[in-house]
């Protein structure tokens, strides 16, 4: 017991990761519920003001729905879509560390999510941010 | 901490920008004796914007950052996104149907036909998941499990596979929770796996799923006598060069393997049709023809 609470004090990162992963986990299997399923899921350990950004084709008609939960380190995330020409279509309004963002594309095309971590709670560590692409 | 700071600063910072212009108001006021006061003048010094609580938006990323930045990973649909797409199209009657039996071996020697074969009977799993008798759907995990143990995915994987295909046995889970789990298992906990086999072996897997998922809407398009479907659900250019560009990488194991050799080929075949705006029947035909002898070649 003890070797295991020393190990999950020398690793708050991953313990960081995981809160990230799960509170996702969470709102995946909550998306069935009305519908959505999962395409994609990723993570990313960032610096305030850091992103990452991933390239994905969406289908015509589609409705999608790009979820992320930053671990608490996280005050702000934020996503935003851009089409195939860089132009940016979407974008999350939530001030918080688990932003949504939803579209339903014209035309089968690729697009490109970006991930921010817009606000860090400590700047001196890293926050870590799980987004998922569903789909219904 | 942030948040409380801007709240507060937003509750006192209308009610001192007011001040000057209430201390005009009054004066006006208390010299104007009963006749009522003309409107107020804007007051010269201007007055400063309330503060709002919402978040500067993050910066807009430039088209070459973009371009330079993105992760690959996320890019090609699933199958049973390609199922769902196609039944939006208006092609009814779903792809489990046209799936077929494969007798695959998991277990030989050349890890990328190991990671195209697994993609394929992993697609084969997600888009029979709620039709397929017990024991197919436990004869295609133990497949997955097979190719998953010989690209070398560590002991996770296999034994979330053995405990899955334990609750199916004795019917402990449903078949639409098998279906999230499937799902989360094909677009999120392998894209993460570190394989011993290296790192083409995730965008391999992909590639297997994809052609197998590919080739059944190419079958429905063509049965449906639907070419516009076509264009909306196969022309996918980025998706063809990413994989691509894992088939041709230097170091591939394509000497001891015709399959490879046939997927590269294929995939040419499929840019050069993807590359036009609009595909025609005859596209979708090919499209089908060419991921047949890629299938039929596992």
């Amino acid at each position: 017991m003890h070797i295991l609470l020393l190990s999950l004090l020398a690793t708050p990162a991953r313990a960081d990761e995981d809160q990230a992963e799960t509170c996702l986990r969470t709102k995946i299997w909550d998306g069935y519920n009305t519908g959505y399923a999962v395409r994609t899921s990723q993570k990313a350990t960032l610096n305030q003001g850091g992103h990452k950004v991933y390239l994905v084709t969406l289908y015509a008609g589609t409705d999608y729905k790009v979820l992320a939960c930053g671990d608490t380190n996280v005050g702000n995330a934020d996503l935003v879509l851009y089409d195939h020409s860089g132009k940016q279509v979407a974008q999350d309004s939530s001030n918080d560390r688990e932003p949504v963002l939803q579209y339903t594309p014209q035309t089968t095309d690729t697009y490109y999510i970006a991930v921010h971590a817009s606000t860090l709670n400590d700047l001196g560590k890293q926050g870590s941010v799980s987004t998922a692409v569903t789909y219904k | 901490m942030f948040l409380s700071l801007s709240s507060r600063t937003r509750l006192v910072t209308p009610a001192l920008a007011l001040t000057p212009m209430l201390a005009l108001f009054l004066t006006v006021a208390a010299c104007s004796g009963d006749t009522p006061a003309p409107a107020a003048k804007p007051a010269d010094k201007p007055v400063q914007a309330p503060v709002t609580t919402a978040a500067a938006p993050p910066p807009t990323l430039a088209m070459s950052d973009l371009a330079a930045e993105a992760q690959n990973v996320t890019l090609a649909p699933s199958p049973a996104e390609m199922q769902k797409a196609m039944e939006k199209a208006g092609i009814s009657g779903g792809l489990s149907k046209l799936v077929q039996d494969r007798d695959l071996k998991l277990d030989v020697s050349n890890k990328d036909v190991v990671a195209v074969r697994t993609g394929v009977v992993l697609a084969d799993c997600l888009l029979t998941v709620k039709e397929a008798t017990k024991e197919k759907l436990v004869a295609r995990l133990a497949l997955v499990k097979t190719g998953m143990n010989t690209l070398g995915a560590g002991k996770d994987l296999p034994a979330t596979i053995d405990d899955l295909t334990a609750r199916i046995n004795n019917d402990s889970i449903s078949r639409d929770d098998l279906v999230k789990e499937l799902d989360e298992m094909h677009g999120a906990i392998i894209p993460e796996i570190q394989f011993e086999a290296g790192d083409r072996s995730v965008p391999l897997i992909q590639a297997g799923s994809w052609l197998e998922g590919s080739n059944l809407v190419a079958a429905a398009i063509v049965a449906a006598n639907k070419p516009d479907a076509g264009t909306q659900m196969l022309r996918q250019p980025e998706v063809v060069g990413y994989f691509l560009k894992y088939v041709k990488t230097e170091g591939a194991d394509k000497a001891s393997s015709g399959v490879i050799t046939q997927l590269q080929g294929t995939l040419e075949k499929l840019q050069e049709i993807a590359a036009k705006p609009a595909l025609t029947l005859d596209d979708v035909k090919e499209i089908k023809a060419q991921t047949d002898s890629v299938l039929t070649l596992l």
